[in-house]
Parts: C-alpha cells; structure tokens; sequence
C-alpha cells in the first residue's frame, strides 16, 4: 500500500500566489535598491558565545570531533548496508542516509552554508587514507600533486555526477536498497581518495562533488560566510596563507584566497584559511540572506548550467514522487517497449524535465536580451542571470525536503538499537499509519513553513533578477524595466510547477 | 589475446541480452499483507497486453534451503475476468553469463491463483519467467527473485582493492620522482 503525504492545501497556496503576484508588480513598478543588504555582522563578537565561536574557528580540536562522529556514521553506513538486513525501513543504512542526511543536509546549509563539506565523511576518510595525518599539514609527495586536465576544470563533471546519482537514486531505486546505499558510499570513498592522491588539493570537493556543489551553490544563499574581518589586512597580506597554508595547517582545499573571495560556492568551510592566517584576520560572519547571489557572485558559464541542472533536477526529484508519476513511465514504457525496471522510460523522463526548465530559461534569456536591446552575447547574459534559479530551486528542495525530514523519520532512534536490523520485519500496517500519523512538528506548522519558504524563495529570485538586470535596463523608468518581464514570467511558471508540485500528495520514501 | 577476450565477452553480451520479450514493468516492492498470518511478501504488479499481473513472493526475503512460493494473480483488464488457462513457470541465473534455464512447474489456477513452490539451494539473484498463452499469442514475463543476503565481499573487496592499488601506485611514482630529483640534483653538483 502507498502512503503519501497531504499536499499544501489550496489556502496556504493563495497565500503565496498572492506573494509572488504582489513581488512581481512591485518589481516591475519600484526601482530596486542600488546596494541594498551591505550589513554584516560578526560571530565573533557575539556576547557570550563569541569566544566559543573564536575557539571552534581557531583550534582543530571541535572539528575533529564531529569529524570523527560522521566517519564513525559512515562506516557504519557500509557495513550496515553490506551485512544488514535489507529491508529498507529495518536498516539504518537506508534511514540515514536517504531520510535523515539527504533531507537535512539542504535544511542545514539553510543555516549554516557549506558546514557539511567540513565534516564530510568521504573527504575525511580520504584524508587519512591518504595523507595519513588526522589534522596536521601532510608532508609534501603523499599525493602525485598534478593539476587537473584543463577540460575537466570546470563544474560540469559534477553535474554530470549530480545527474548519474539522481539516476540512480530515482531510476534505479537505491533509496530503497541498503546494499546499494552502502556501495554508493564506498564509491564516494574511492572516487575521493583516488582523485586526492593523483590531483592537487582537493580537486573532487572543487570540481567533481555532487554533494559539495549542491551545498556550495545553495551557500550562495546561506546567511553565514567565511570571509575576512579587514579587506585592508588582506590587501597589504605578502604570505597569503590562507592560499599556501602554514607549517601546520593544509592550504586551501579549493585554491581560494580569502582577500578575495567573493562567493561560498567552492567555500568548503574547513577553516583552514582562519587557522592559518597570521593576522587572525579570518572569521565567521552573518550576511543578509541571498546577497551574493544577487549581487557578489561572479557569473560563469558552466557555473550557470550546474544552476540550471540543479533546478531541474529538484523539480525532477519532486515529479517522481507524485502518485502520478509511476502511471506517467507505464504509459510511456508501453509506447516505446520498455520493460525491466523501465530505465528507458525513466532517462527519457529525466531528460525532458530537465530541458524544459532549460528551454524556458533560454527563451527567456533571449527576450531579454531582445527587449533590453544589449549588446552582451548571449552566452555572458545566461551566465549572469542564471542566479534566478538558485533560490528557486533552494526555496522547492527545503520544502519538498522538509516533508520527508518531518514526516518519514519516526523510529529513527530505534534503528540505532538494532541498526542492521537483524530479525527484524517489514513495517507492518499499522506500524506504516502510526509513522504517518507521527510528525514531527504539527501538519498546520509544516504548512506554514513550507508556504514561509516559498514566499522567501521567489523574494530571492525577484530580488536576483532586479539587481542582475540593473546594468542592463539602464535607467529607472518603467518602460526600461518591463525588460524585466521575461525573467519574471519565466520565474513565475517555474515557482507556480513548484508550488503546484508541493500541492499534490507525495509518496513517502519508505 | 585481450582483443580476443573483449571481441568474445561482446559477441557473449550480443547474444544472452535479447532475452525475452516481456518484463516486469515498474519497481518490485514488498509489503506485508494485511492478513497477519501471511508472511512479508515481495510483490511486483504490471500490465502485459491485455493483462494485469500480480507476482507475490513469499516469504519476501527467501533464504538457499528455505521453500518458497509464488503466488501470480492474472487477470483481464476489462472486467477483471481471471485467467484460466495454464502458467509455466521457468528460472534462470539473473547474469549476462549464464544461459541456463530450468523449468520449475507448470501451473493451472487454484481458486483463481497459479501457485508455485520453490526451493533454492544456492544464494544469488534469479529471474523467475512466467509464461501463458492466449488466442496464440504468447506472453512472457520476467520477475526477479533474490535468494539470501547479497555478499559483502563484493563492493567492499573492489574498493580495498582499487584503494590499495592507488596508494602503492603513488607511493611508487613519488619514489620514483624522488629518486629522479636526487639524481638530478648530484649530477648538477658534479658539474660546477
């Protein structure tokens, strides 16, 4: 029997359509803000825990601990899905990773931007696999230390990763298999070590990381950065240590220098530049939501196809889980001869949800530059207003994610007690309506939040689309800011599928 | 010799991947039956021509040794009517490398359901054929059938392995390399 979470009902709906009509005639009607959100705030003088904040940022110690914590989840991860049993629901391999650390990892960069990839479980294994040091700086010629090929010094390899483990995860049905859990984690492992002992730094978390590319590019939205306390300090740096490290402390993983940075996306938030800095001119600050992706961010072209991938695929991830959607493959698996587990059926489906997201942002790129009538190429347009998609696709994927994080993590606490769950049986059906039953906040409040960070991500994208555009529309007459329409209706039907989607019941995952 | 090897694993692959005509459409799934006294099952529903299918395993997770069961619900997709003819049921190694098919029973219905035991000796991932025939056309379809817990061995003995390959490999270049900047570094002492 298929249990399925209530959609959004049509109340909380309106409310957001309302929302996002009265954002976008005030788009078209007021001037945006010339540098509006410049404020920053931080942590470190924060009354009482500014000291604590200086300590963890400082000294390795904190870090290492959770560290260790989500290697020892890790591991147990794999073995758990290896030997356990493998019925999805009775194996923690399953629960953790697909129910808990999937859902929750886009929530927490919603607070704490790229944290995940300071701690992640595979980069840290492949760390002291391969530089065998737990947290000092390795001796040089642990790793062969050659530079990426050119052609793959992009982030296209990890969108074509990001898709290959949606593929799998959707198509091939992982989700419900601790076997395959756990053997995708272990290619994880072997992908970044492998990558760490031929490549300089850590080129898998720069280039070819699905996981770390999504949080870095949601980052982008995060209200948390690592940046320096005094640009001046930065300015007047010889050493740059943030760049090279210290004779205790690994360079940046990423090759950024924080004089300079501008973006979370390849932040991995290790704070190896706050520890190395002989100024201690580094710290964590507290930024206006969604600011550097409207404005500090600088466009690129594979960056924007990685954004664009990014939005197709949380659409696409929200459209198979639709009661609908199974009916959709059967019908499509009997016009093309499909058969086995409908893989064809699925790729085909794949692929269009992900190219009319793409055509529609393409076109609308198009009027745009029709309509502006500027004399920016193409190509450097797309890059530029791509950012559009961020918080639309963030805004879907937190409450998309929030129903599976509230709604499908009943019982998680006793896997631990058994959590290759040796003897165990199926979930019953009673069992399957008590979890349903059980949320963990209140229906009504999930409503509301999940309305809440609709409303918030279409103000993001409005927001995106003003001051991206402001070089383009010239001057503040309204005419010139119809421009604007094109990005905003494009907008618009994206949030709408995505608000649509959220209002139809959802098949829970296990 | 390689070359041999690859031509003769294609020509393998060519030949055992058309395989029958009809599978199972959609993801197979288990579930415990709302009768308490029937054992987890895993199920499979599909739709072949014009017939709906129902494939129900028991119990859902089958052990070398243990003695199962199928239980296969066919039925006309107007009006429901049952199937009444006879369903032969076959099994093979669910591998590109193993051809080998055995005929494990034929069936007619039982109150309107084609019961099949079945015992397996060895662990592994089978395919278990269903085949029917109606106004001479016939229908084949495919279910899969895993019989005990999938072997650790596999995944983690690739990774260990691809794992340990690369670190010795690297621990050799950088010797190597090593070694080479010493020489270097010797012969440009001699000179000046």
């Amino acid at each position: 029997m298929i249990m399925t979470h209530p959609g959004l009902p049509w109340s909380w709906a309106l409310a957001v359509w309302v929302v996002m009509l009265a954002l976008t005639l005030r788009a078209l009607l007021q001037p945006a803000a010339a540098t509006p959100g410049r404020w920053r705030y931080t942590l470190t003088r924060l009354p009482a825990l500014g000291a604590l904040v200086r300590y963890a940022t400082r000294h390795p110690g904190p870090l290492q601990v959770v560290k260790i914590i989500s290697v020892a989840l890790f591991i147990l991860v794999i073995l758990a899905g290896l030997t356990g049993s493998q019925i999805p629901e009775r194996n923690i391999a399953t629960a953790l990773t697909w129910n808990l650390w999937w859902t929750g990892l886009i929530i927490s960069v919603f607070f704490l931007g790229s944290a995940w990839c300071a701690v992640c479980p595979w980069d840290t294994l492949a760390d002291w696999l391969v530089k065998r040091r737990l947290w000092r700086r390795a001796p040089a010629g642990r790793s062969l230390n050659l530079r990426v090929p050119k052609q793959l010094r992009n982030i296209l390899p990890a969108l074509l990763l990001f898709v290959g483990l949606t593929w799998l995860e959707l198509g091939v049905g992982v989700t419900t298999s601790p076997y395959a859990t756990a053997s995708i984690a272990l290619l994880m492992l072997v992908l970044a070590s492998v990558s760490l002992a031929v490549f300089e730094r850590k080129a898998f978390c720069r280039y070819f990381c699905p996981v770390g590319r999504t949080v870095g590019f949601y980052a982008q939205l995060a209200p948390l950065e690592l940046r320096p306390v005094d640009s001046a300090v930065c300015a007047d740096c010889t050493t740059l240590d943030c760049y090279h490290g210290s004779a205790e402390v690994e360079p940046c993983p990423t090759h950024l220098v924080m004089g300079r940075i501008s973006q979370n996306t390849y932040c991995t938030s290790c704070g190896h530049c706050a520890r190395s800095c002989p100024h201690e001119n580094v710290a964590w600050r507290l930024r206006p939501p969604g600011v550097e992706a409207s404005q500090d961010a600088r466009p690129h072209w594979d960056e924007a196809w990685f954004m664009l991938g990014l939005l197709a695929l949380t659409l696409f991830h929200g459209l198979t889980m639709m009661p609908f959607w199974e009916s959709w493959m059967l019908a499509l698996a009997r016009r093309i001869g499909d058969s086995g587990q409908l893989l064809w059926s699925f790729s085909i489906g794949l692929g269009v949800t992900m190219a009319l997201p793409l055509a529609g942002y393409a076109l609308a790129v198009w009027l745009t530059r029709h309509l502006a009538g500027v004399s920016l190429p193409f190509s450097r347009l797309f890059a530029r207003l791509a950012f559009v998609t961020l918080p639309l696709a963030f805004a879907y994927h937190l409450a998309h994610n929030l129903n599976h994080l509230v709604g499908e993590n009943d019982g998680l606490l006793a896997l631990f007690a058994n959590p290759l769950g040796s003897g165990a049986l199926p979930l019953s059906m009673a069992e399957k309506h008590a979890r349903h039953l059980h949320l963990l906040l209140p229906q009504d409040m999930l409503f509301a939040l999940q309305s809440g960070l609709m409303m918030l991500g279409f103000y993001l994208a409005v927001a995106v689309i003003r001051h991206r555009s402001m070089g383009l529309t010239g001057d503040q007459g309204t005419p010139a800011r119809l421009r604007l329409l094109p990005m905003l209706t494009f907008a618009l039907l994206v949030h709408a599928t995505s608000l649509w989607l959220l209002m139809q019941p959802m098949i829970m995952r296990m | 010799m390689k070359g041999w090897q690859t031509i003769g694993l294609l020509l393998l692959w060519l030949w055992v991947s058309p395989v029958a005509a009809h599978h199972v459409l959609g993801r197979p799934s288990y579930s415990l039956n709302e009768d308490s006294n029937t054992p987890p099952s895993m199920q499979v529903e599909t739709r072949i021509g014009d017939y709906f299918v129902n494939y129900m395993v028991y119990p859902a997770f089958p052990r070398p040794g243990e003695s199962g069961r199928i239980n296969l619900y066919v039925n006309h997709l107007d009006g429901s009517a049952p199937y009444t003819g006879k369903v032969t049921f076959r099994v093979r190694d669910d591998s590109w490398f193993s051809r080998h098919e055995e005929i494990i029973g034929e069936q007619a219905p039982d109150d309107n359901v084609f019961r099949q035991g079945f015992v397996f000796s060895q662990r592994g991932d089978y395919i278990v054929t269903a085949a029917f025939e109606d106004q001479g056309q016939p229908y084949l379809i495919d279910f899969p059938l895993r019989i005990g817990q999938p072997s650790p061995l596999g995944p983690l003995g690739i990774s260990v392995a691809v794992l340990i390959g690369v670190l010795i490999t690297v621990s050799l270049v950088q010797r190597r390399r090593l070694m080479r900047g010493k020489i270097r570094a010797a012969r440009e002492e001699q000179a000046r």
